[in-house]
């Protein structure tokens, strides 16, 4: 009853926070001393970078080791991973688009071929590869073998993003949140706000997630019925 | 009664199925393969760093000579002048190290005093410490401060 609770509830909290983001991002909360109102993209690039990175990419990442180890190998583990990757591509698309908007008025180009903006474009080519190796192969077992390896080799970019702007000169800024001292670098409504943004996104990761996890589960169930249809009609052709 | 036709249900071999899908999906990853090089390739030909503090360009000031590069610094206060055609400056490093920028081109928006920049451009002689640049752009840092900061103060006591 509590799975079906939160199940039937994840869509209108996800709704609500987001409409929640939106407000305090674009009425409540002060504008930057330096940035002016440019900082209100604080809201939104950071959550979709996040989502992008660690809880979608991390979820496909993680459901393919898991697909890999014998003990939990599953074809839900490697449907979880394909619908994860989905929606990761999605959101590593909008976090160049909500950045490069940030990025263009602020540091006044929309892209530059630092480290941590070029090792996020090359994770998006990653996952593009992924959904293609995806339809490289129709043997399923093959396909989410070669496609979980595939993700757990890609998976190597992450720490390189993160960390990029610690080991090289990048004129991406550094961390807001999580810094090497712990220190914080937003205070007050700022960082409630943030957080909340943060909060919001993960759950519409899950949301669409679970969206896209039905749709992939009667897709099969549909090829299912249609090769059994298909069966009992050459068996019906046999009999007359 | 059935024909002696349609009864037989031997099996048959599959029909050579065409592999224009595949060769498509190869074909994709074969071009996803090559923008992951070009694109690391422009991190290892130009360095994974983006640009070079004072501090280090004039660690290898004798080296650097005239090659073009980017240089980070702080804009100081009360040396911008902006012209019609760009703006001049001095900006300094992490260690006091000062250098002299005359800039063509529009700086961005938030281009202002005690920002750091990165200027594209080069220095004006083997050994002058003049900058000649070709384009500015604002590295804004981490922090964000509310433009109104008597509202909240910190736990520390200081104004946010």
């Amino acid at each position: 009853m509590i799975k079906t609770l939160s199940q039937r509830l994840l869509g209108p909290v996800t709704l609500v926070l987001l409409a929640l983001t939106f407000w305090l991002g674009l009425w409540v909360t002060p504008p930057d001393k330096v940035q002016g109102n440019l900082a209100r993209l604080l809201y939104v690039h950071p959550a979709i970078a996040w989502v992008a990175l660690y809880v979608s990419f991390g979820t496909a990442a993680i459901a393919s080791a898991l697909y890999l180890w014998k003990r939990t190998r599953s074809v839900v583990m490697d449907r979880v991973a394909y619908c994860a990757m989905e929606v990761s591509t999605v959101f590593i698309i909008l976090t160049l688009i909500t950045g490069s908007i940030w990025g263009r008025p602020t540091w006044g180009v929309w892209w530059a071929w630092d480290a941590r903006l070029t090792s996020t474009a090359i994770l998006g080519l990653f996952e593009l590869a992924y959904l293609a190796l995806r339809r490289a192969n129709d043997d399923p077992d093959l396909r989410a073998r070669r496609c979980a390896v595939f993700a757990i080799i890609a998976a190597i970019n992450v720490p390189i993003i993160h960390f990029s702007v610690d080991w090289w000169n990048t004129l991406h800024q550094g961390a807001t949140v999580f810094t090497e001292n712990g220190n914080l670098l937003v205070h007050g409504i700022m960082l409630w706000t943030l957080f909340i943004s943060l909060f919001a996104f993960t759950l519409l990761f899950f949301w669409l997630l679970r969206a896209r996890y039905r749709l992939e589960v009667l897709r099969a169930t549909r090829y299912d019925v249609a090769l059994d249809e298909a069966l009992a009609q050459r068996r019906r052709e046999g009999v007359h | 009664m059935p024909s002696a036709d349609l009864a037989d249900l031997t099996p048959v071999p599959a029909p050579v199925t065409k592999r224009r899908g595949r060769g498509r999906t190869i074909g994709v990853l074969v071009v996803l393969a090559l923008a992951v090089l070009a694109l690391l390739s422009q991190g290892l030909l130009h360095s994974l760093n983006y640009f070079d503090t004072i501090d280090q360009a004039m660690s290898a000031r004798a080296k650097l000579g005239t090659e073009t590069i980017r240089l980070e610094g702080v804009v100081k206060p009360h040396t911008i002048d902006r012209t019609s055609n760009g703006a001049s400056f001095w900006m300094t490093g992490g260690h006091g190290e000062e250098v002299f920028v005359s800039a063509h081109g529009s700086p961005p928006q938030l281009f202002q005093a005690d920002i750091p920049v990165v200027v594209e451009g080069h220095f004006t002689s083997a050994t002058s410490k003049d900058f000649y640049g070709t384009q500015i752009l604002v590295k804004h840092t981490a922090s964000y401060i509310a433009a109104h900061p008597k509202r909240v103060k910190a736990p520390n006591g200081s104004t946010r």
